[in-house]
């Protein structure tokens, strides 16, 4: 990650975030996440991470803790698409491990299916892939989300003309 | 290993079984292994039935710090409990029948252990907590001879190395979370935590920076609650055993306070066995041409610490001053409460001063070449390896540097290396040296003169009271009726004191922990100290608990320490540190007299602001 860069969220931003959670239970979850989805890549950098444990007087290490524990949060800059891949064991029987082999095909992504993690963003930031356990959708297994839309019964045909659509910059759905 | 031997005892048998305790009484009746006992209310199962001779195997629970039940071996059996329970947390309820050793009971621990075992490394033989482990003995006591198991983890994590007085090994980690809550609970520094989910958790920094790169104060108190070798201190034995070895070197040793009074249970010997002189033999044994004490600057740090306290009250300096002898309290304040640091003592450390000396003075007398000259420090503590390593520490080489055209090569630190009470063991073990056997010997003149004032800096509210004996006859003139302050003595978090000096009322405060000394420096920060002298030591029970400490040190080893430390101070011929013979001498041939110039130049120092954020 490149830290040098100046945090996309502003200290200013990140003190009226956290005024807006003073005094509700759970904040810290809330303040990272709005945090989060204010940054122009949704993700927590670094140096905003230090902002927030500054100001809330959070150590970073529980701050660091937090972060790494729920998927939801973000280290990493993300890219412009988002594609959720559900492999819980409902799609995984009806076929996500392939889903996932196209993706990693046509994003040229073939390392990330090996190393076991959960996310991978490509190199011209324009897809993050992830992995997620269940949507709870399993009777339309398998799931996909793209951008916040839920695809159901997904195949390899559609998710290929999606991804090309995306990828020349076209609208998000079909 | 008390915490871990399952002994089957029989419990004092309570003639009947109340047939129904009423509302509120204040004990109630259980039943474990078919017999009836009636214990407190209130109690842990695991509290309950060790007070009635029986040890319940836990590895993650340790009283007063960690009770977060993560490793699942002290699950017991209830009747009309749906799953076994974990007696660490929960509670005794009236009429509870308790099995301790059924068969489903050890099954459990048994799978359990089998599971923590299954990634762990199987390098048992060359791991630097081999037969002080835990986990290892865990597994023979519940009598694990093979491990069902197969390891998960595919490729090693890296160790953290970035510290240069821990180590962090990761794969030896079995997330019991002792560490993460002493550094939290106890010490209020929080630099690490349980970082990811699941499989892929790890204790670990913010960002995996690493223990060199955060605000950790390098007190070792994680490596001392560790059951494994997952945190241990950074070993420098090697490195004593080659300079031991050459010829051209001079090796001389110092031993703080703390290690006479731990380094015998490392050896077999009893908690808090105090062992000053077959300490020095064992040394001299070691090849050491000098064994000398860090008493010895413990008294020269009272001269130093003491003149400053006097000329802070004169003049209006900055009150209340801090001891600056813990270099984890330092690191702290530094990282922690940098704008205060102009309450800390410019003293450095009874180590540092030792190097210091040895390598001017000392070396000077005896017309050793300060180059040729290795100092060792036997340390209770972690903390100390980096403090000897800091770059403001090399007092001496600036001290020779014009006298003998030193250049920027020849450069060398006041202290050498600093080993821990753990690793001076190990070296006596590999020595062949039978360490009960040993007679009695004396420490080397001059350094290794000291008085009983210098003792009592191993134990917390010892320095205050070290300062006090001396501030109380320099400032008034007078003799000291009694040299005992029995108020700044003990293991409370906080205590406090006035002393009256000539009609002055001098208020002091003895903090141990750093979670303490976060509540007198809020005060201070806040302009409400009421104090005009603190001491802080990093460790519970101070020096005597320290990081570098033998393994387990908990309340009662640090209770039996302190009792030796304070017996040793009682038959200490001289207690007050200005009436050091060997410091008169100090003084009168090389350093003039307290804060001169040459004390200046070699006994003090300045500190860094560092940040958290």
């Amino acid at each position: 990650m490149n830290t040098s860069v100046m945090p996309a969220v502003s200290e200013q931003q990140i003190l009226e975030i956290i005024n807006r959670f003073q005094g509700k239970p759970g904040a810290l979850l809330g303040i990272l996440e709005t945090v989060q989805e204010s940054n122009p890549h949704k993700y927590l950098p670094e140096e905003t991470l230090q902002l927030i444990a500054k100001h809330t007087g959070t150590p970073l290490s529980r701050i660091y803790s937090l972060t790494t524990f729920y998927s939801f949060f973000n280290l990493q800059p993300q890219g412009e698409h988002i594609i959720l891949v559900c492999r819980g064991t409902a799609c995984h029987t009806r076929g996500s491990r392939v889903l996932l082999e196209d993706l990693s095909c046509l994003l040229d992504c073939s390392a990330f299916l090996e190393s076991g993690e959960n996310t991978f963003t490509t190199k011209d930031k324009k897809f993050t892939i992830k992995t997620v356990a269940c949507f709870g959708q399993c009777a339309l297994a398998p799931v996909v989300s793209i951008d916040g839309v839920i695809y159901s019964r997904m195949t390899s045909a559609r998710l290929k003309g999606i991804i090309e659509k995306l990828a020349k910059g076209g609208k998000k759905h079909e | 290993m008390e915490q871990t031997t399952l002994k089957k005892q029989e419990g004092p048998v309570t003639g009947t079984v109340a047939p129904s305790t009423t509302k509120g009484a204040a004990t109630c009746s259980i039943t474990v292994n078919g017999k009836s006992y009636t214990v407190p209310k209130g109690k842990t199962i695991l509290e309950a039935v060790s007070a009635l001779g029986y040890s319940i195997p836990t590895l993650c629970h340790l009283p007063e710090v960690c009770s977060n039940a993560s490793c699942g071996v002290c699950v017991v059996e209830v009747k009309g409990a749906k799953s076994l329970l974990r007696s660490c947390v929960t509670k005794v309820t009236d009429g509870m029948d308790i099995h301790l050793a059924s068969p489903r009971v050890l099954t459990a621990r048994r799978t359990n252990v089998e599971l923590l075992l299954a990634n762990h490394p199987k390098d048992c033989l060359s791991c630097l907590r081999n037969q002080n482990c835990e986990l290892q003995s865990i597994a023979s006591l519940l009598g694990i001879e093979s491990i069902r198991f197969a390891q998960t983890r595919k490729r090693p994590l890296s160790l953290d190395t970035t510290s240069e007085a821990l180590v962090r090994d990761p794969n030896k980690c079995i997330l019991c979370g002792r560490c993460v809550a002493v550094c939290s609970e106890i010490q209020g520094v929080n630099v690490i935590d349980i970082m990811g989910r699941g499989s892929k958790s790890q204790v670990a920094t913010f960002f995996f920076k690493g223990l060199g790169n955060v605000a950790c104060t390098n007190c070792g108190q994680c490596a001392l609650v560790c059951p494994t070798a997952a945190i241990v201190e950074k070993d420098h034995t090697g490195e004593v055993w080659k300079a031991l070895q050459d010829p051209k070197k001079v090796v001389v040793v110092q031993t703080a306070p703390a290690i006479r009074v731990g380094l015998g249970e490392a050896m077999g010997m009893e908690w808090g066995a105090l062992v000053t002189g077959k300490m020095v033999a064992a040394l001299r044994r070691l090849g050491f041409s000098k064994v000398f004490d860090t008493q010895f600057t413990a008294d020269l740090t009272i001269m130093e610490e003491g003149h400053e306290l006097i000329q802070r009250l004169t003049t209006g300096g900055k009150l209340p001053m801090i001891t600056s002898c813990s270099p984890g309290w330092i690191k702290f304040i530094e990282h922690f409460y940098p704008k205060s640091l102009d309450h800390v003592s410019t003293c450095k450390s009874p180590q540092q001063m030792f190097g210091a000396v040895a390598k001017t003075y000392y070396a000077e007398k005896m017309g050793i070449d300060p180059r040729d000259m290795v100092v060792v420090s036997i340390m209770p503590c972690t903390a100390k390896k980096y403090e000897a390593k800091r770059p403001e520490m090399m007092g001496a080489f600036h001290y020779w540097q014009a006298r003998l055209n030193l250049l920027e090569k020849d450069k060398f630190y006041d202290v050498d290396y600093a080993l821990t009470t753990r690793e001076l063991a190990r070296m006596l073990k590999q020595a062949s040296i039978k360490f009960d056997a040993l007679e009695e010997e004396e420490f080397d003149d001059p350094l290794g003169r000291s008085t009983g004032a210098a003792v009592i800096f191993g134990a917390t509210g010892g320095v205050m009271e070290a300062a006090l004996r001396t501030a109380y006859e320099v400032v008034t003139k007078k003799h000291l009726p009694s040299v005992d302050f029995e108020a700044v003595r003990g293991l409370d978090g906080i205590k406090s004191a006035e002393v009256d000096l000539n009609g002055t009322k001098l208020k002091v405060a003895v903090a141990h922990t750093l979670k303490n000394a976060r509540v007198l420096l809020e005060q201070i920060e806040k302009g409400e100290s009421p104090y005009a002298f603190i001491e802080i030591m990093t460790c519970p029970g101070g020096c005597l608990g320290g990081g570098g400490q033998p393994i387990p040190t908990n309340t009662e080893i640090r209770k039996k320490r302190a009792e030796s430390i304070y017996r040793e101070d009682s038959r200490k011929g001289i207690r007050k540190s200005h009436e050091n013979p060997a410091i008169q001498q100090l003084y009168k041939e090389f350093l003039k007299e307290p804060l001169s110039h040459v004390s200046h130049e070699l006994l003090h120092t300045h500190y860094t602001e560092r940040g958290v954020y």
